[in-house]
């Protein structure tokens, strides 16, 4: 009892037959593509796990839990000196993420839609500016950030920096397209020029929400200088280095336990930045 | 922020009262202008103790034109696209593509035990859930890369689970936002039925998150193939190894190529997932 309906409708509209013949073939796709998927998986496990690893060297079970048993020690006579580098990353974080935030003012400026002064041109380039800053790990803005300026905190700055403008610029110029057009309006129906408008009418709709996106910025931030060290721009990340070097397992625990505990001190501070400005 | 109108005691209070508007009143302006001090003040410190040369930034930048121009330019492009390379390249992709797989499939129970309204046991289990995930995505990738490097010994299998792990943790918290925005209704009318646990997951919450969990683990994907190009860097295989390598030897025309080669995959990874997206939203 098939009626051949106009293409387009619905299965529902099908004769029985036709409707299970169409299940059986998509599950039959639905089977064939999850076949390519384990097929693709266990071609990708081979390639990459038992072909490359060094079996011999990582030896029995017991002796992997022996080597992750190292790191079970923490070494307490190291947590002084590691203050100073703890406020460094801290620091660095917050000046990263200050650097980053002022310089996505531009960028976000070019990269929304309804307020990009010359639209071919200035919005693409914002556009292609935060996906580069974004699609660029952290670690190669280091590497490139010490060759340029140096070892120290500031490769990490503009490291970071230049990492978070992707994201808040991101951010914001969504924020600034989702603004309402009234109170735009009506600044320039007062006689305000670009400048105040955007001032009093742009900038108080955008704030909360830019202010929140600072603030998660901020957090990540955190997490990420602590391991610019790694590549020389100061902080726990160099001793952490230091650590693993001199192969002082429990002194890399105990840098560990420090970085936990500024990620727990910015995410503190979120928190309460989150419940009094949002 | 109080309004600035008092209960009206007569006219006389209201002629005496100040009648200047101000925004905030007290305490209110006293905690909002008082954290800006101290956030200002707390950078102005970090600058002076990090012993900042504000002065020299804009020669920085001019310098920095200077070195991209003449160090970083023109990249070696033969080097990338040599053979060896190039299986390198394929093998990160695999890299990424395996730990983000096994990445979701531990964040699947870790976003179910870490939602407050699905969770087995709302005293244990949810605690433990949430510590596990906030743990896993407080740790760099990186650090998860160099302690598996230190354990496993160098090779992709530190890198895959450094991966996972990362990705356990990055999924896990997102999926648990997304089962705890769900509508309630199907979960009660599955328990209504006597379903157990596991009947009122599969039949009343992934039907109603199986989309905006797609949308997730794609996301993920993005995020976990940007830090496969780099976990090579610390010996866990990839394409970073290259780059450690010729950052080591100074070869930095090799070191831009390398660069450009991370930007144009990640673009195209990027370009992928955005298609994939857009296919999922309109599963929607």
């Amino acid at each position: 009892m098939s009626r051949p309906l106009a293409a387009g409708s619905g299965a529902v509209a099908l004769g029985v037959d036709a409707q299970f013949a169409q299940r059986r073939r998509r599950h039959g796709v639905q089977f064939a593509a999850f076949l390519a998927v384990m097929v693709l998986v266990a071609w990708s496990v081979e390639v990459t796990i038992i072909e490359d690893t060094d079996w011999e060297r990582m030896g029995s079970p017991a002796q992997v839990l022996e080597s992750a048993g190292r790191f079970a020690r923490v070494d307490w006579a190291l947590f002084p000196d590691l203050l100073e580098p703890a406020l460094e990353t801290f620091m660095i974080a917050c000046l990263g993420t200050l650097l980053g935030a002022l310089i996505c003012i531009p960028v976000a400026w070019f990269g929304a839609m309804n307020i990009t002064p010359f639209k071919p041109v200035t919005y693409p380039l914002a556009r292609l500016l935060m996906t580069l800053s974004r699609s660029i790990h952290e670690i190669v803005w280091a590497l490139f950030f010490v060759a340029v300026v140096g070892l120290g905190a500031m490769a990490g700055i503009f490291a970071l920096a230049v990492r978070s403008v992707g994201f808040i610029a991101k951010m914001t110029s969504e924020a600034i397209e989702d603004i309402k057009p009234g109170p735009v309006e009506a600044i320039r129906a007062v006689g305000g020029n670009g400048f105040q408008v955007m001032l009093y009418a742009i900038l108080p709709q955008v704030l909360p929400q830019i202010l929140s996106v600072v603030v998660f910025e901020w957090e990540i931030n955190i997490r990420r200088s602590a391991v610019l060290g790694l590549v020389g721009a100061g902080g726990l990340g160099l001793v952490f280095f230091r650590q693993m070097n001199t192969f002082n397992f429990p002194g890399v625990t105990a840098v560990l336990l420090a970085i936990l505990a500024i990620i727990l001190i910015g995410e503190l501070v979120s928190h309460f930045a989150r419940k009094s400005v949002i | 922020m109080k309004p600035d109108t008092d209960t009206p005691s007569g006219g006389g209070d209201a002629l005496a009262r100040d009648l200047h508007w101000r925004r905030y009143r007290f305490p209110d302006a006293l905690y909002g202008y008082g954290a800006w001090i101290v956030v200002l003040s707390f950078l102005a410190f970090s600058v002076q103790y990090l012993e900042i040369p504000l002065g020299r930034i804009p020669d920085m930048f001019a310098r920095m034109g200077a070195v991209l121009a003449t160090r970083y330019y023109p990249p070696d492009l033969e080097y990338i696209l040599d053979r060896d390379y190039m299986d390198y390249v394929v093998e990160t992709i695999q890299m990424a593509y395996l730990g983000t797989l096994f990445g979701l499939l531990l964040s699947v129970p870790l976003g179910w035990f870490g939602a407050w309204n699905m969770t087995p046991s709302r005293r244990y289990v949810y605690p433990v859930a949430r510590l596990v995930t906030m743990g896993f995505r407080a740790v760099h990738e990186m650090i998860f890369a160099i302690l598996f490097v230190s354990i496993l010994g160098y090779g992709m299998l530190a890198g895959v689970l450094a991966l996972t792990f990362f990705c356990a943790g990055f999924a896990g918290k997102l999926f648990a936002e997304e089962i705890e925005a769900i509508d309630m209704g199907p979960v009660e009318a599955m328990r209504a039925t006597g379903a157990n646990l596991f009947q009122v997951m599969a039949f009343g919450v992934m039907p109603q998150v199986r989309v905006a969990f797609t949308g997730i683990g794609i996301y993920t994907w993005d995020v976990a193939f940007r830090a496969a190009t780099v976990v090579g860097f610390v010996g866990a295989g990839g394409m970073g190894w290259y780059l450690k390598r010729n950052v080591l030897q100074i070869e930095t025309e090799r070191v831009a190529a390398i660069l450009l080669s991370i930007v144009v995959l990640v673009l195209i990874s990027e370009a992928v997932s955005a298609i994939a997206r857009d296919r999922v939203m309109k599963m929607r």
